[in-house]
């Protein structure tokens, strides 16, 4: 199988403005998948995702992870799986692993990842996220499925520094650094690698 | 408006598309006047309803949403898939 060259989904990300409000770092080589739960296969796809991962496969829109693998809630029936530690054919491996219990679907090249963190970032988020996102409604581990400037955007906090992930379509990425650059550069963007 | 989903907490009603009314039964296809009243005639409750809205922009579930229509109150939102297999 050929494998293709990696392009990167937000190469345009660049610092912009004084200060370091909200600090972006593209996640880039992450194995992305979607995975749908067949009709009436629920308990057993839980079952092979904890015989598998060792991960309790969450049933409400949270994330639940290992070191490198995490299941993310984004509808009933619905996870998206983000992989980071580079294992060949992972999405390959996870869709033989769940076979008959769930579609897999691979996202790794339609789907661009940005790790967002910094003192202005719920102010900056707020500005397009009509999701309350603060500790008591959103706490760590929370993942949120919803739209910023009407591109819909999978979110979730990794902790309460805070340090949200967040998944945007490609197509879309441009845009969306559009969008992130305008609201941040009040306070500061930094490109950090 | 915000709408209570059942899965992803209380949303914006822009994420929701409207998908119709919630209190109607598909008739059978060979019945074709009760069809007919089925696809073009609408009623125009005032007060309580129940709805259909999809979830496009969050979990693509569709909900079944009760909601008086005249003050825009949501009373309750539950997943259709759910209501269908109970």
């Amino acid at each position: 199988m050929l494998d293709l060259a990696y392009i990167s989904a937000f190469s345009g990300l660049r610092s912009i403005g004084d200060g370091r409000g909200v600090i972006a770092r593209e996640r880039r080589g992450i194995a992305i998948a979607t995975v749908m739960a067949r009709k009436g296969q629920g308990t057993a796809l839980a079952a092979a995702v904890k015989e598998h991962f060792d991960i309790n496969l969450p049933l409400g829109p949270h994330g639940s992870g290992s070191v490198s693998t995490s299941f993310l809630g984004t509808g009933p029936g619905r996870w998206l799986v983000t992989h980071d530690a580079g294992t060949p054919r992972f999405v390959e491996r996870l869709a033989q692993q769940l076979e008959g219990l769930a579609s897999v679907v691979d996202q790794s090249d339609g789907v661009g990842l940005l790790r967002l963190t910094g003192p202005a970032l719920l102010d900056v988020l707020a500005k397009g996220v009509a999701v309350d996102l603060n500790t008591t409604a959103f706490p760590a581990g929370s993942v949120a499925v919803t739209q910023i400037a009407h591109m819909g955007v999978t979110l979730w906090k990794v902790d309460e520094t805070p340090t949200f992930h967040i998944a945007i379509a490609r197509s879309m990425a441009g845009s969306f650094l559009h969008w992130l650059e305008a609201s941040a550069a009040v306070t500061g963007l930094v490109a950090d690698g | 408006m915000r709408i209570p989903c059942p899965y992803c907490g209380s949303r914006d009603s822009s994420e929701f598309s409207y998908s119709g009314d919630a209190t109607l039964t598909r008739p059978t296809p060979d019945n074709a006047d009760a069809m007919f009243d089925y696809v073009y005639l609408r009623d125009n409750p005032v007060g309580l309803h129940r709805e259909y809205w999809y979830h496009a922009a969050g979990c693509h579930a569709w909900l079944k949403v009760t909601r008086n229509v005249s003050t825009h109150e949501v009373i309750e939102a539950v997943l259709a898939h759910d209501e269908a297999a109970s």
